[in-house]
């Protein structure tokens, strides 16, 4: 469980109310990761969708490139909550980190049977996505115009 | 006539001779192939074959001499061997092998191969710095005069013997 002013934060938690970042604290959970270590592998089921608390990542696409990520509050493994649930990037630690995280299906479970708080956790991960949007495939362009 | 007397006068001796050098010369060079085939193979593998490759490996061949010889001067008293600086110099070692731009998952991967230590937070420590740079296309670069700061860096951190 994490504390609700932790949660409120973070970009992807914006504008969703205390009981809804009630819900979101009682799923939450810390995980620690070490330096080197494969967060996320490309290909695999989606699982888990993470923000980042403390340390420093690198978001590792199939054709190579990469971006890397040095502030808290960035999210990965997005792909968990947009059909087909596996994830289009591989994630590795550059150094220790400390995440918080959400068990995918239950948080697509909740997107989908509550509309409001969905809507709203949806249009942040589409902003946070935007940003990321010249290094995504054009399959998860496409999977992305489904979910919307 | 026979013996020795028949050598000579059948250029026993000038045919011997060449015939052991044609063997030695044949044998070197089959030695010199082996030995450069895995890197010919890597550099195939890494770059598409395009013929400014070529120059670009020469170069970066003779270049690597020189800073392994820089590294090796370099090395004294209170120098750490494996140390943050170290895989610094041989990141850009690597790196010199690849097209800049270069893709930094496959630097992390080749790095790995070679046995360095502590890649990731010293990637990660060079892309805080800004001695390394990802640009928006995904790909990576080392900022231009870094080398020079770089090695200014590298030089203080052995002389007061705190590095990283």
């Amino acid at each position: 469980m994490i504390p609700i002013d932790e949660l409120k934060q973070y970009e992807i938690l914006e504008e969703l109310n205390p009981t809804e970042l009630k819900i979101l604290s009682a799923m939450a959970e810390t995980t620690h990761a070490r330096e080197g270590e494969v967060l996320i592998q490309a290909g695999l089921p989606a699982r888990t969708l993470y923000i980042l608390q403390e340390g420093n990542l690198m978001v590792a696409f199939p054709d190579g490139r990469a971006i890397t990520f040095h502030k808290p509050g960035r999210v990965v493994g997005w792909s968990a909550l947009v059909s087909p649930t596996s994830y289009t990037a591989s994630v590795t630690c550059l150094t220790d980190c400390t995440l918080i995280a959400f068990p995918g299906s239950e948080l697509l479970r909740l997107v989908q049977r509550n509309v409001a708080m969905g809507t709203k956790i949806m249009r942040n991960i589409s902003k946070v996505l935007s940003r990321r949007l010249p290094f995504l495939q054009e399959e998860d362009r496409q999977r992305l115009r489904k979910g919307r | 006539m026979g013996g020795f007397s028949a050598i000579s006068a059948g250029n026993g001796w000038l045919i011997a001779a060449l015939g052991i050098s044609v063997v030695f010369f044949g044998l070197a060079s089959l030695a010199f192939i082996i030995t450069y085939f895995p890197r010919a193979i890597r550099w195939w593998n890494d770059h598409a074959q395009s013929p400014k490759y070529t120059v670009q490996l020469l170069s970066s061949l003779f270049s690597q001499r020189e800073t392994e010889a820089t590294i090796n001067a370099d090395a004294g008293e209170g120098h750490e061997p494996g140390g943050p600086d170290d895989v610094e110099e041989a990141l850009r070692l690597l790196t010199a092998h690849m097209k800049e731009p270069f893709k930094l998952p496959r630097l992390i991967e080749v790095a790995e191969q070679r046995g360095l230590a502590r890649v990731h937070s010293t990637i990660n420590r060079l892309l805080e710095t800004g001695t390394m740079v990802g640009g928006t296309d995904g790909l990576f670069r080392w900022a231009k005069g870094s080398e020079k700061e770089g090695k200014a860096h590298s030089e203080r951190g052995s002389g007061t013997g705190s590095k990283g």
